[in-house]
């Protein structure tokens, strides 16, 4: 594409070249949409259970019948990984709404409040941070027994106060602007700033940290399972799999290697979302030397 | 800047007492009567009477403000109870795994501040290719969870090259891989926030005037740049302690490093609250104490609040 079309590209081009410099943020996008259609995937394509044993076909190779082998009990890793999808993703996206629900009030009345309240919110938001967040979180799990549910709340407890925190500090800024001044002296009521002149400006960058916080929260519960105090066997989740894959991946590659990547890349694309978007936000540009 | 000092530590006493109220209070809120379960555990069926002569020992029929004072008071005798599990004193138990845990935690601290200083620099001194490179790298690195980078770290350097063993005796030689595996993933997290300090230090006036000055590359970085992103990096640093402690349960469990995060794990099976609760504490106030000595050092060398003070 040369620069004249570029200037006057129709939508779809324009599209295409936005796509092209931004290559990080269209690889992040295309690595979830393809998790997106793996996890629906059962709903065209008839996989094998992913609870079914074949006690004969233990730890094989991948074939023609295992596309990704089998693992020690003889399931098929294939279908526990398609499975694997909604169980991994959806704990790390319903931690990540739990987190929100409690972290955006959280941080709205703080921020828009001030003063006392905003001190004595903030205060209570270090005092869990104090804790180092993956602890906090074993603690948590340690004293409600271990489950994916406990897992998530455990996560959860852990992580909102330092989203809490980001968005107190997003509503400073965005109150502060001359035109959110002017909506408050021209009378607007407090719901009205929120809502309607608050939110907006926030929203960009707080799209950014729920994309890199969902990246850090899918990598803590993948962890919990993997520790065998999140997802609880025979639950098809890429940590639990690794966990049971410990003991024999040295005779099984395929077992190291599927819920491995699978985690690694459904991280790096939420992460390269966050980075691309930050970076779309961001022109500040360096002096060079 | 002994009053910058006193204000910082002032405030932290009010976020002590807070943690100490947290962790005594999730052990209080927990579901479960803890006594009837491991009884259960142990097979005996416990009559109502059996049950409450056991809470009564153990402090559990008191109001909780009662059992908080109660459990603060001996806490701070360093006395946590004893573990319901081994039936040993849980401060026992944590004197015996904390040096490992230390250890390991504290070169992955080192091993952190390395190579986010290594990756940081390099990115921004290189062109723009090496420099997206890096940049991919560091996404790449980020992304990858600690358990499946040891898992691979020990299939290639354990079982393909035979270079380091899987069940070691504590040796500094066993703790390479363990250190390797938790300080590359924040390496590479923090590399990213060296980097970004830079770049943002770059966009500021001042750098243009010492370019225009004709001032070479390194000493813009050392003796300008340096001295204003030392102090927020250092904060950034130390708070990586707090993700490494919590790294290392998982790692330790990988190599069979034997510090707290085994201790903990096996707490948790066996829902010994007693170490748990130690556990968070302990964790908790080291995270913390680290926290404030690394305020505490950038108080010190702000050079705006130096200047400040010698001017007073």
């Amino acid at each position: 594409m040369n620069n004249f079309s570029a200037k006057k590209a129709n939508p779809l081009q324009k599209f295409i070249f936005n796509l092209k410099k931004h290559s990080g943020l269209s690889i992040g996008i295309i690595i979830l949409f393809a998790f997106a259609l793996i996890s629906l995937s059962p709903l065209f394509i008839t996989y094998i259970e992913p609870n079914k044993m074949d006690l004969l076909a233990r730890l094989s190779p991948p074939s023609s019948e295992h596309i990704l082998g089998t693992d020690h009990l003889g399931r098929d890793v294939l279908s526990r990984f398609v499975a694997a999808v909604p169980v991994s993703l959806g704990a790390a996206l319903f931690a990540m709404v739990v987190i929100l629900a409690i972290s955006l009030p959280w941080g709205l009345i703080a921020g828009i409040m001030g003063g006392r309240v905003d001190a004595i919110m903030m205060r209570m938001a270090d005092i869990i941070m104090a804790f180092p967040t993956l602890i906090f979180a074993l603690a948590i799990i340690g004293f409600m027994g271990a489950s994916l549910e406990a897992s998530i709340i455990g996560v959860a407890a852990a992580w909102w106060p330092s989203n809490a925190r980001m968005i107190r500090a997003l509503v400073l800024a965005a109150k502060e602007r001359e035109f959110v001044r002017a909506a408050r002296l021209a009378g607007a009521s407090d719901l009205r700033i929120v809502f309607r002149h608050i939110m907006p400006q926030i929203l960009p960058p707080l799209t950014v940290i729920i994309s890199l916080e969902t990246a850090s929260v899918l990598l803590a519960l993948s962890s919990l399972s993997f520790l065998g105090i999140g997802a609880q066997p025979p639950t098809p989740e890429w940590g639990a799999m690794l966990n049971e894959a410990r003991p024999f991946f040295n005779q099984a590659l395929h077992m190291l290697l599927v819920p491995g990547l699978a985690v690694t890349l459904a991280v790096l694309g939420l992460n390269l979302v966050g980075e691309g978007l930050r970076h779309l936000l961001d022109q500040r540009e360096p002096y060079k030397w | 800047m002994i009053k910058y000092l006193l204000i910082r530590l002032a405030s932290a006493l009010p976020t002590l007492l807070g943690m100490t109220i947290v962790a005594f209070a999730i052990v209080s809120l927990a579901p479960g009567d803890p006594i009837e379960q491991e009884l259960r555990a142990m097979g005996i069926v416990p009559t109502i009477e059996d049950l409450n002569a056991l809470r009564a020992k153990y402090g559990l029929d008191k109001p909780f403000i009662y059992r908080y004072f109660d459990w603060m008071s001996r806490a701070v005798q360093f006395d946590f109870g004893t573990s319901i599990a081994t039936g040993r004193t849980v401060i026992n138990e944590l004197k015996l795994h904390f040096p490992a845990t230390f250890i390991l935690a504290i070169s992955a601290l080192f091993g952190t501040i390395l190579i986010s200083l290594a990756l940081g620099i390099a990115a921004v001194a290189s062109n723009q290719n090496i420099a997206s490179f890096l940049r991919a790298l560091t996404v790449v690195l980020v992304s990858i969870p600690s358990f499946w980078l040891a898992l691979i770290l020990i299939y290639i350097f354990v079982f393909y090259f035979g270079w380091a063993r899987l069940v070691g005796d504590g040796s500094l030689r066993d703790l390479i891989l363990p250190v390797v595996t938790l300080s590359l993933g924040s390496g590479a997290a923090l590399g990213r926030v060296v980097y970004e300090r830079i770049r943002a230090e770059m966009c500021e006036d001042y750098v243009r005037l010492a370019i225009a000055k004709g001032v070479s590359p390194a000493k813009i970085l050392l003796r300008h740049i340096t001295p204003r992103i030392i102090g927020p990096l250092a904060t950034a640093w130390t708070n990586a302690l707090g993700a490494l402690l919590g790294g290392a349960v998982i790692v330790e469990s990988i190599f069979g490093w034997p510090g707290l995060g085994q201790l903990i794990l096996q707490a948790i099976s066996q829902r010994d609250f007693p170490i748990i609760q130690a556990y968070l504490v302990f964790m908790g106030l080291g995270f913390f104490v680290t926290s404030l000595i690394a305020d505490i050092i950038v108080i010190i060398t702000d050079p705006q609040l130096r200047r400040k003070n010698s001017h007073e």
